[in-house]
């Protein structure tokens, strides 16, 4: 429930900082692929690899704007926390520049590191109460693999994007972005760490375009 | 008392050598074949001991070493799934390999430590290194942090593919151009968290276990072969050569993973016992080599030797001895066989040569007998002629006449003497020859009985007979009708006056038995025994004519004949004898009978 409340926050932060600029939209469905995994009541999202492939398990996908965009002039922080052993949310796309805080929520120590060409770092041990927050500025665009030094089996995903119109799809695919800036575009999903689709788009202000991707 | 002649005596001794060799030879196989049983069972005894022994011994030994292994192997695999060195190699970040490795392994390295520890730990690692997805070592951007390896170790190192699981291995390190040095190498696969599979592998390398030590046994030292190479410094580089192509040998011969053999080291016997280290590694196979001293084993087993050797010696001794006795034992029957022989030899040439003289005795005599009878007849018939000339006269006074046919009666008496010896003579001598026919002897003892009442000087006698008319025997009728003629002339000359003579014949079975008897003085029971004798006369009165042949002749025509003639009985008057013949029909052609 946690994944989910974080997810809708982001998906606000984005919608108000960019409604003011364009009023444009695009809303689909992206076709996930189909999960193996026996569905559980309390629904948990974690990292898995299958065959060399990161994927979120339940699937999301990531649908973004791609395109030139002007820089964020104020700085942006996101927070990927460590509660339960586990990276909350497990998949988390930020604009390029972006800081993102590593907040620990458990009772024991992280290390958090990763060696992910996009951006390597290594936060080294850190008890829940270290403060402040330890963060890294995340400023290569690609995906970046988080994983603790501690407990091998934690995985997070962060995909660093040179937009700022993103959005993670709702379980089922459904996707809605807003107050996206009028033009041709591309329009792309990301499914995993291998696949990413992507489809063209025509915006136009105050009208909605529908784009699924099969 | 017969004694054994010198050429028995001879050959009794050597046949007493013979079979005295003959025994000791067969003791002397005997012994000689149970005693190389008994030395190949021992000394196969004493070798299965000495290697249970030595493999009691290692088996110890390399329980430690699995325990090592098994805890190297167990750190290796511990260190595979650091996330670091994960991340390094899943996330493209190869530089970071080692850096990040450093850190994980530097409690399992050595470096820093004390030579003490050094010594102690031989859980610590001397180095380190990955493979990269083809097999390759990924050289360390900083050598000494990860023990430094000369290249040609280092491509070692290298396997044609990535383990899928751990590999045991051995290389030999030059330390210092002299020195040698073999390190025992553990790779351990790293599988890729995402794919599953193998994407590298750690490689550590440590020193090996000292299997010999100061825990071993005295005298046996061991070493690690591998690449073809001894590697065991106590022994000289020329004799490390030797033994290099020897295990070679057996390892190529043999397929198991361990085995065994004997070696001379320095003229001393040594069990060589080699054992592969690492079987089915991708690493060049090693195998453990131990050499076990075999000097004390070899000692005993030479004292059980002539241990043997001296029971055999003693029994071979005894055997010799006990043939000997037995030899002599066994002669003694043989001895007296040969005097028993001897004796019996004796015997029949005093037999034989006794045997001769009669013979020669008896053609003398019947010589004599045919000489004599033939010399006798002539001068018999010249005086019976000249006596019937003289009766033929008229000129003589009547008791001259009287006198003269007395005289012609004892010619014809002394013609029937003659005659009747020839017929013995011819008989004795065996020239007499049956021409055999069917015999009437029923008509046979008719005619005779009619000619009894012509006796002259015979008392007056009833006669009794009973027989059927067809009997026939088988003889020639001349000697049959003497047989018959005999009896019964004897039968009325030794009767009494009124006497009687019973004449009986029956066929019985193939024989026809004839039985004559006659009352009279019986014949005295001293001289029954010898009525048949020759020139017998039964002791009668001298006043009966005969000569003394006519039984005798009568017995001995009877068997020619194949019968026989018996005295039944003499006693209170009544004499009687049987006559038996073979019995014939009337056609039969009885085929002729040589005497």
């Amino acid at each position: 429930m946690d994944a989910c409340r974080i997810v809708l926050l982001n998906l606000v932060a984005v919608f108000s900082c960019t409604s003011a600029l364009a009023d444009a939209v695009v809303e689909g469905r992206v076709e996930l692929p189909k999960s193996h995994a026996a569905p559980v009541v309390a629904q948990r999202y974690e990292i898995v690899a299958h065959g060399g492939v990161l994927s979120t398990q339940p699937p999301l996908a990531v649908v973004y704007l791609d395109g030139s965009f002007p820089k964020s002039r104020s700085p942006l922080t996101k927070q990927v926390a460590q509660k339960d052993l586990a990276f909350v949310p497990p998949l988390l796309p930020v604009q390029l520049g972006t800081r993102v805080e590593f907040p620990n929520l458990d009772d024991t120590y992280h290390s958090i590191f990763s060696y992910s060409p996009a951006k390597r770092f290594d936060l080294g041990r850190y008890r829940p109460e270290e403060r402040p927050i330890p963060s890294e500025l995340f400023d290569t665009a690609g995906l970046v693999t988080l994983r603790c030094d501690i407990h091998e089996h934690m995985r997070g995903l962060i995909l660093v994007l040179n937009t700022p119109y993103f959005v993670v799809t709702s379980p089922d695919g459904h996707f809605r972005l807003s107050g996206l800036p009028s033009g041709h575009y591309v329009l792309k999903a990301w499914i995993n760490s291998k696949t990413t689709r992507q489809q063209p788009v025509e915006l136009k202000s105050g009208a909605t375009a529908h784009v699924d991707f099969p | 008392m017969i004694s054994l002649s010198q050429t028995n005596e001879a050959s009794i001794t050597r046949f007493r050598r013979k079979l005295w060799a003959a025994m000791v030879l067969v003791v002397f196989a005997i012994t000689i074949l149970a005693l190389y049983l008994t030395q190949h069972n021992a000394t196969a005894i004493a070798a299965r001991d000495l290697q249970q022994n030595f493999q009691t011994e290692l088996s110890g030994l390399h329980k430690l070493e699995e325990f090592r292994q098994a805890a190297l192997g167990e750190r290796c695999r511990a260190l595979a799934e650091k996330p670091r060195i994960h991340a390094a190699l899943e996330d493209n970040a190869l530089d970071l390999l080692y850096p990040s490795a450093e850190a994980e392994l530097r409690d399992l390295m050595e470096v820093g430590l004390s030579s003490a520890e050094q010594g102690a730990g031989s859980l610590h690692a001397r180095f380190y290194r990955f493979l990269d997805s083809s097999g390759a070592v990924l050289f360390p951007p900083n050598p000494k942090d990860v023990g430094e390896l000369s290249p040609a170790v280092e491509a070692q190192l290298t396997l044609k593919q990535l383990p899928e699981t751990q590999q045991i291995g051995y290389i030999r390190e030059k330390t210092d151009g002299v020195e040698e040095i073999v390190d025992e190498v553990v790779a351990a696969p790293i599988f890729s968290t995402e794919t599953g599979n193998v994407i590298s592998a750690l490689v550590v390398g440590f020193k090996p276990f000292e299997l010999g030590g100061k825990k071993a046994g005295a005298g046996m030292k061991s070493g690690i072969w591998v690449n073809g190479e001894l590697h065991l410094l106590s022994f000289s580089k020329p004799l490390r050569a030797s033994l290099d192509s020897e295990i070679a040998k057996a390892v190529a011969s043999s397929l198991a993973t361990q085995g065994n053999f004997t070696v001379a080291i320095n003229g001393a016997p040594q069990l060589l016992f080699y054992r592969r280290l690492n079987p089915d590694s991708l690493f060049p196979p090693a195998y453990e080599v131990c050499v076990y001293p075999l000097v004390d084993s070899m000692v005993q087993l030479h004292r059980l030797r002539w241990q043997i050797g001296g029971a055999g010696m003693l029994l071979l001794l005894g055997g010799f001895v006990a043939s000997h006795f037995v030899a002599i034992r066994f002669a003694i029957p043989v001895q007296k066989l040969a005097l028993d022989s001897e004796k019996n030899r004796a015997k029949r040439r005093r037999a034989e040569m006794a045997l001769v003289s009669t013979r020669k005795k008896l053609r003398r005599s019947t010589r004599y007998s045919a000489d004599a009878s033939h010399q006798l007849k002539s001068p018999v018939t010249v005086l019976r002629a000249g006596l019937e000339g003289l009766l033929t006269r008229d000129d003589f006074k009547a008791e001259v006449y009287e006198e003269l046919s007395a005289l012609l009666h004892q010619t014809h008496r002394l013609t029937g003497v003659i005659e009747d010896l020839l017929l013995l003579a011819r008989m004795d001598a065996g020239h007499l020859q049956l021409e055999s026919q069917p015999v009437n002897l029923s008509q046979l003892i008719e005619d005779w009985l009619d000619d009894l009442g012509a006796l002259p000087d015979s008392p007056e006698v009833k006669i009794e007979k009973k027989f059927p008319l067809d009997l026939y025997v088988a003889g020639e009728g001349q000697y049959t009708s003497l047989i018959v003629q005999n009896l019964l002339e004897n039968a009325r000359k030794y009767n009494r006056p009124d006497g009687l003579i019973r004449v009986n014949a029956r066929k019985n079975g193939s024989e026809i038995v004839l039985t004559i008897g006659n009352t009279g003085p019986p014949i005295a029971r001293h001289a029954q025994a010898h009525i048949f004798d020759r020139f017998h006369r039964g002791g009668t009165a001298t006043n009966i004519s005969g000569h003394g042949l006519g039984l005798n002749l009568a017995r001995d025509l009877a068997r020619l004949h194949g019968g026989a003639l018996y005295l039944i009985c003499s006693e209170n008057d009544w004499t009687e004898f049987e006559l038996r013949l073979v019995g014939s029909s009337p056609a039969a052609n009885v085929p002729a009978q040589d005497a």
